[in-house]
């Protein structure tokens, strides 16, 4: 059932046992319900949250959300034929025909050997993620704090206009339930943070900037709050009056985020096991060979509580655990949900992914690319000499392939070791699998990206650079 | 799409649970709490879906998600709140939550909401055709339909090494009353399908990628080539691009198809006509009456699928009960109207144009575009390509975002080589930018042969939208980000 909240919510308690046990409550409903309409096995994995969500538009508030539901999907195998369906209804009834559908799809599907339940596994000791100092805030706190962003904002410089920004406070707990016997839960609470917008100076409108975080504890709001608004301003400021850059094929250096989208996350698409059982992973013979640079380390860590997707299990059930994925720029490992798990005949490595209205799909939780030995933007600015800085990528990037092509955002052309100008319309080119061996040097220190993922800033050589 | 008045159908062969008309139930409840403007709008959303791929069906599934959004202004302030249950007792209580948050909202908005002001509102039933055909197509014939063709593309080389089909279906059920005269019920069914072959020789992996989407039936789901078309195409790029060389960079002179048509006019020109997104400073704003573009580009976005059946943003009544015609962005090169919901059309003086558009019930109906295309001209594709003397041809869009500059970026998936009139070899797909208005001003031959070819995409504004946008080739110069040796 979902219900909405009143505006008194500020100081009701989260009883997370409860609420745990109502998400259980519905899955078991589900299993038992599967299991009675001819399933041989099943699992629901169930959601229930409540949100407070306040959105700013043209520099005003816009709106405040509150409300909260609760989800529950189950996945059913019946002589190895997959079948799955969720809803959002919590009567009795609901649930049934859920159940129904989901062994009547199972009856159309063909059967496959992987198609089973992994087994039960003892999760590892995990401190909790929900925080009572987030769980206090209620809709005027929340208010308060999405208008605070408009208002530093407007004090930074007035030239800034925000399109829209977003302060949206939530509390979940979600749960597994299997047939074998898996049976686990967790509950968080996330304050998440969000601002995107451009500066306009007369004629000049320069190009989107954005920021965001998410945060767990009361206490890291204001610093968080401090730093989101100060790159967001800096970086939005320094969009206006963009020039050309010059087109040329060598070092470029890409910030944080851009590292993430362009070499991080094709990496780690290519290390999924089923890319790699199926056929269309370029990583596919290169387990143990080194892939990138010796200094490049990538972690999978859902036990770095200061990163969104930290948790104690994955959309299975399975532990998640702290997992090295490329160490000393040699691939260690495949990620592994349970059916890619089983086509091998080996464990699931916790990888399952995903919400309850599709089945577990396959991905990180928390990546972190390990700092290097680089010095500090400035000190790689320096090293670069002259090029490119490109701190956010708008294009395409193959995850089969490893080929991307975009526009380089809020990009800065560098000469003499400092930036000289904004840029519009330079557009990058080239192979992420390639470019990855041809990182020259990794920024010494890392920083979060929205709150769900850490790396630091990276120069590489071999990048196509086209200027408009 | 037409307006029906019969009885309505049953959903689908899975477990049924359909819907009797809600309007009678959300009237009923606003009425036994009339005060300031409120709008309820009941969303019932099922999904049926299937995916395969090497073979194995990876998703076979039905979703549901349903529930009443209420929408309230009070105070000059807007509220927002939702239920799962369709249910008097659960929609007053949150019309409650939904005033309260409006309320404690409004010391912290600057200006007030002016009251929206009185306009002609849906009433009636609004039935998309396919709804009632897609309800009763057996899910097992879908299922080996997607297991036929993701095995008949792995079979079209030996150098695809792996392949996948998926299907969905997306039946909507919306109930919208408001307290100013709203009373709509309208059903729609938006499909799409699509086919992806990976090709591997000598380490090299490359993708081709087909997709098709609709609002409606089979036939409009298909009216661009049958699955085994997509498949046969999927297959054919993807092999081919094994040996295609990159093109160069530079700005160059391009035909673009009906799909970066599509996405040249979605992205580059449609975000920035958006009323909010001008009202926050946009390039499009102040600009209305203004050249921005050649004088042979028309522009346009429509609730209904103009010149080609089965668009997939096609809707009768939009999210606030306002009726969705058809909206001229430009007109012969002249900017002359932006994109409104009921809000931002009072603020600028005008009529709303039905774009206002919520993803799902716990979602407030927002700014969004529908369909959106420009107008066919008089010229053939051959014309088009002999008036070039050194450029390219590029053809099927993979992604496209666009920047508060009118800077846009799209990625293709082909491009063909033109050389003194003449089509040549395939290139790697690149990306191309651009700033929107520029480009438009550089469109000197618009081709007469129109397409939807966006219909399996969505949009990304905070929500998911379902969009199409396409219209016919045109003949423009553009930023390609090559590679250099």
């Amino acid at each position: 059932m979902k219900t909405t909240t009143q505006d008194h919510k500020t100081h009701i308690p989260f009883d997370t046992a409860r609420e745990e046990a109502r998400v259980l409550e519905r899955c078991d409903a589900l299993v038992d319900a599967a299991l009675k309409a001819g399933a041989d096995e099943a699992e629901a994995y169930g959601t229930r949250a409540e949100t407070i969500a306040v959105r700013f538009e043209k520099g005003d508030l816009k709106l405040t959300q509150v409300d909260d539901g609760a989800t529950t999907g189950l996945r059913v195998f019946r002589e190895a034929r997959l079948g799955f369906a969720a809803t959002n209804q919590g009567d009795p009834a609901a649930l049934e025909a859920t159940a129904r559908d989901a062994v009547l799809l199972s009856k159309s599907a063909p059967p496959h050997t992987a198609n089973v339940l992994p087994a039960t596994r003892a999760l590892a000791p995990h401190a909790p993620l929900w925080h009572a100092s987030i769980d206090a805030l209620g809709v005027d706190e929340v208010v308060d704090l999405g208008a605070s962003i408009l208002s530093r904002v407007r004090a930074r410089d007035p030239r800034i206009s925000i399109d829209n920004a977003s302060c949206e406070w939530t509390r979940v707990s979600h749960a597994v339930r299997t047939s074998n016997g898996t049976r686990a839960s967790e509950s968080d609470a996330l304050l998440s943070l969000g601002v995107f917008g451009m500066a306009i100076d007369g004629e000049d409108v320069g190009g989107f900037h954005y920021g965001g975080d998410a945060l767990r504890t009361a206490d890291a709001i204001e610093p968080a709050l401090s730093a989101m608004l100060e790159e967001f301003t800096s970086v939005a400021l320094g969009n206006l009056n963009a020039g050309r850059a010059e087109s040329y094929k060598g070092p470029v250096l890409f910030a944080p985020d851009a590292v993430l989208e362009l070499f991080v996350a094709p990496l780690v698409s290519a290390a999924s096991a089923i890319a790699v059982q199926r056929g269309r992973s370029a990583l596919a013979q290169k387990l143990q060979q080194r892939i990138a640079f010796e200094g490049f380390d990538l972690t999978d860590d859902p036990t770095d509580r200061e990163l969104a997707g930290a948790g104690a299990f994955d959309r299975e059930g399975q532990p998640a655990v702290r997992f090295p994925i490329v160490a000393h720029g040699v691939l260690q490992s495949f990620l592994y949900n349970g059916y890619a798990a089983a086509v091998e005949g080996r464990t699931s490595t916790g990888h399952a992914r995903g919400g309850p209205r599709s089945v577990p799909g396959l991905g990180p939780h928390a990546l972190v690319l390990a700092p290097g030995r680089g010095g500090s933007r400035a000190d790689l600015e320096r090293t670069l000499g002259r090029g490119l800085f490109v701190q956010r990528f708008s294009g395409s990037v193959d995850p089969a392939s490893g080929d991307f092509s975009g526009v380089a955002k809020s990009a800065r052309w560098i000469e003499n070791g400092v930036v000289v100008r904004s840029l519009k319309e330079t557009l990058l080119s080239g192979n992420a699998f390639d470019l990855l061996q041809r990182i020259l040097a990794l920024s010494s220190a890392s920083e979060r990206c929205s709150g769900s993922a850490r790396a630091p800033y990276a120069l590489v050589d071999g990048v196509s650079v086209t200027a408009g | 799409m037409r307006r029906t008045q019969g009885p309505h159908t049953h959903m689908i062969q899975t477990q049924a649970r359909h819907l009797q008309d809600p309007t009678d139930l959300l009237s009923e409840v606003l009425a036994q709490n009339a005060g300031g403007f409120v709008e309820l709008r009941y969303h019932k959303k099922k999904t049926r879906a299937v995916a395969v791929e090497k073979g194995r069906v990876d998703t076979a599934q039905v979703t549901e998600h349903s529930g009443v959004g209420v929408r309230v202004l009070e105070d000059g302030t807007w509220g927002f709140a939702s239920t799962d249950r369709l249910e008097a007792s659960a929609i007053e209580r949150a019309i409650q939550s939904a005033r309260a948050a409006a309320r404690a909202s409004a010391r912290a908005r600057t200006e007030r909401s002016d009251p929206l002001p009185q306009v002609a509102l849906a009433r009636g039933r609004f039935d998309s055709d396919g709804f009632d055909e897609l309800s009763q197509k057996p899910i097992d014939a879908t299922i080996e339909l997607v297991l036929r063709i993701e095995a008949a593309t792995r079979a079209q080389s030996a150098a695809i090494q792996s392949a996948s089909c998926s299907y969905r279906e997306v039946f909507e059920e919306k109930g919208i009353v408001t307290s100013d005269g709203a009373k709509a019920w309208t059903r729609l069914v938006r499909p799409d399908f699509s086919v992806t072959a990976i090709a591997s020789k000598a380490g090299e992996i490359q993708r081709g990628y087909e997709a098709s989407g609709a609002t409606g039936g089979w036939e409009c789901l298909f009216r661009s080539g049958a699955p085994e078309q997509l498949s046969e195409r999927a297959a054919r790029v993807a092999v081919d691009l094994l040996s295609a060389p990159y093109p160069d960079g530079g700005r160059m002179k391009v035909l673009l198809s009906p799909s970066l048509v599509g996405i040249l006019t979605h992205e580059a020109v449609g975000h920035t006509v958006e009323a909010d997104f001008v009202a926050a400073g946009s390039v499009a704003a102040g600009k209305l009456g203004t050249r921005v573009a050649s004088e042979h580009v028309t522009l346009c976005d429509s609730g209904v699928s103009e010149y080609q059946l089965g668009a997939g943003g096609s809707l009768q009544v939009d999210d606030e009960g306002v009726l969705a015609g058809r909206t001229t962005i430009i007109r012969d090169g002249i900017l002359t109207s932006y994109l409104h919901d009921r809000e931002s059309a009072a603020h600028f003086g005008v009529h709303p144009t039905g774009n206002a558009r919520a993803f799902e019930f716990d979602n407030e109906p927002l700014i969004r575009m529908r369909n959106t295309y420009i107008a066919p001209g008089t010229s053939t594709l051959e014309e088009m390509i002999a008036a070039i003397d050194d450029g390219y041809m590029l053809e099927g869009a993979t992604n496209g975002q666009a920047d508060s500059n009118g800077e846009f970026m799209f990625g293709t998936k082909a491009a063909y080589r033109i050389k003194n009139g003449k089509r040549g070899a395939l290139n790697r797909g690149v990306n191309i930018s651009g700033t929107a208005f520029d480009v438009l001003r550089s469109v000197d031959r618009v081709g007469r042969d129109f397409m939807w070819d966006m219909g399996s995409g969505h949009c990304g504004k905070g929500q998911l939208a379902r969009v199409d946008a396409g219209g016919p080739w045109i003949s423009c110069e553009v930023l390609l980000g090559g590679r250099h040796a």
